[in-house]
């Protein structure tokens, strides 16, 4: 299987091959070096442009495609609902801007369309690398604090608990991003426990590209 | 160490104050002040090895720059000011404590405050072989590169070690950073490629980037960091990917605790036209101060004294919301 990573940093990066693979269960290669977006809302403006160029100039099978949720609307199953599009929710734009993109190519390197996996960071993917470690940690008690107006827990906060420090340098966060996705050993079970749409969502995705028929 | 500059009539510094951080990235559009802020520093430095002043500045309309400082030195104020009709600053007077322990104090900070550098790198300079030399410090403009790198490899092994590996980290396609004998008892920087370790590279022949990436290392990796460092336009030549590892160079500087560092931290300034570095500062507001420009008078803002500046973030990259215009710093402001 081919396909590429879109990401925010190169230590988002780091962590996100190790998950993919470990969702996946098998070897991948990366058609394309290092995709990167300046945050959001860069991913929307690059998305069309980066869906078009691995149509028709790569192999990619797919596109992997994760952003942090920030203080955005949290992506939840009445998202999922058929038809459903919620306008703050990164997830269904992400997949709104997809569908637009890819909708109109014709076929090339003899598949319909890259296929796409679409994953959201609960507020950041700090909260991700905190998986199994800290169990205060979760998409729900993010939620929950967005409902009452108290979050339970800062982005600079996440920071400090992954990486001991609020400036980590690109070095550090890549070690300590490699340390803490490498301890699920390849078992995604308790990420997609804590963050059932998040990461849920993109291991859904990830999953469904193993459908027969598909080049793998 | 330096808490806050107070401008008065001091080039297009009318009247404004800004208060430093440990780190500090100041951006606005040309002749916004960010340059005369560093002048000042410069002047505070040159002043300081000269006997103070009995008497403060003059109040009559000239130039004046006050500066605060941070503990222990809260208790100490310094004052430049020179006659009106002069453009340079030339008088140091000092308002400290009394007695011995005042005298001593001060004379603490006055050696802190001849140590202030500032940095505007030459990469023409850089890349000529250089005369050896004793001094393990950096040139203004770097173009003592090779001679520093050689004195370091000769008395600072472990700083050299040290900055070697960072610069192979940084430039995987590099196997080596050398300094070697050059014509005329003149040392040479040079490089090897992985593929094609047999070939030294020449520093003339490295990139402008590449030279200004050692050369931000050096001041990184310093032995004996001075206690303020100013550095113009720290992005220059720097692809906008790298721009990450540059904050991350100049952070080092700055709070060396956080890389289990002991030594004292060094404060640090730097210029900027670079929307790309501005992104790598969002997380920390604090440290970015904006320049602007009305008419013919500059003044500063930091970015966190902006009441919106939170929310503003969640809409658009601090880069893109500074190259709009809302946040002021940018040409034109009338």
């Amino acid at each position: 299987m081919k396909l590429a990573i879109l990401s925010e940093s190169p230590a988002d990066e780091a962590a996100l091959q190790v998950l993919v693979g470990y969702v996946l269960g098998r070897p991948f290669t990366t058609v394309q070096a290092s995709l990167r977006a300046r945050g959001w809302p860069s991913v929307e403006q690059v998305l069309p442009p980066i869906v078009r160029h691995l149509h028709f100039n790569t192999d990619a099978d797919g596109l992997v495609v994760v952003v942090d949720s920030d203080d955005s609307v949290v992506h939840t199953s009445e998202h999922e609902a058929p038809g459903y599009h919620h306008a703050l929710c990164r997830i269904c734009r992400l997949r709104s801007v997809f569908r637009r993109a890819t909708k109109n190519l014709p076929p090339a390197r003899g598949r319909e369309r890259v296929l796409r996996a679409v994953g959201l960071c609960v507020p950041a993917i700090e909260a991700w690398l905190l998986c199994g470690h800290d169990t205060s940690v979760t998409e729900q008690a993010w939620l929950d604090g967005q409902i009452s107006g108290r979050q339970p827990y800062t982005r600079r906060e996440l920071k400090w608990r992954v990486y001991g420090t609020e400036r980590p340098s690109l070095q550090h966060e890549t070690q300590r991003a490699l340390q803490e996705v490498s301890r699920h050993h390849g078992d995604v079970r308790r990420l997609e426990n804590d963050f059932p749409n998040g990461f849920g969502a993109l291991a859904r995705d990830l999953r469904a590209w193993q459908l027969p028929g598909r080049a793998g | 160490m330096i808490a806050a500059v107070q401008f008065r009539n001091f080039k297009a510094l009318r009247s404004t104050g800004v208060k430093l951080a440990p780190f500090n990235l100041v951006l606005g559009p040309n002749g916004s002040g960010k340059t005369s802020l560093i002048q000042a520093l410069l002047r505070l430095r040159a002043l300081a090895g000269l006997a103070p002043a009995n008497e403060p500045p003059a109040t009559d309309g000239g130039p004046r720059i006050d500066f605060a400082f941070t503990a222990p030195y809260q208790d100490i104020g310094v004052s430049l000011g020179c006659h009106a009709d002069e453009l340079v600053c030339n008088v140091l007077s000092v308002s400290r404590p009394p007695g011995p322990e005042g005298e001593a104090l001060w004379e603490k900070l006055r050696a802190k405050l001849r140590t202030i550098r500032a940095y505007l790198f030459d990469h023409y300079a850089m890349a000529v072989p250089a005369k050896p030399a004793d001094s393990a410090e950096l040139a203004s403009n770097g173009g003592n590169l090779a001679a520093v790198l050689a004195v370091w490899r000769e008395k600072h092994p472990d700083a050299y070690a040290a900055l070697q590996a960072e610069f192979l980290r940084l430039m995987p396609e590099f196997g080596a950073l050398e300094v070697r004998a050059g014509a005329g008892g003149t040392v040479e920087l040079g490089t090897r490629l992985k593929a094609n370790g047999h070939n030294f590279i020449t520093a003339d022949s490295l990139s402008q980037g590449t030279l200004y990436q050692i050369a931000l290392l050096v001041l990184a990796f310093t032995p004996a960091p001075p206690a303020v460092v100013c550095i113009e336009e720290a992005d220059r030549g720097m692809h906008p990917r790298s721009l990450r590892e540059v904050r991350d160079t100049l952070y080092r500087l700055s709070y060396p605790q956080d890389l289990g560092m002991q030594r004292a931290p060094v404060q640090v300034i730097t210029t900027t036209h670079s929307p790309y570095l501005l992104d790598q500062f969002r997380e920390q507001p604090q440290e970015v101060i904006l320049a602007s420009k009305q008419g013919q008078a500059a003044t500063f803002e930091r970015l966190s004294d902006r009441t919106d500046i939170l929310e503003l973030m969640k809409e658009a990259h601090l880069g893109d919301l500074w190259y709009s215009g809302i946040l002021g710093g940018i040409p034109g402001e009338t």
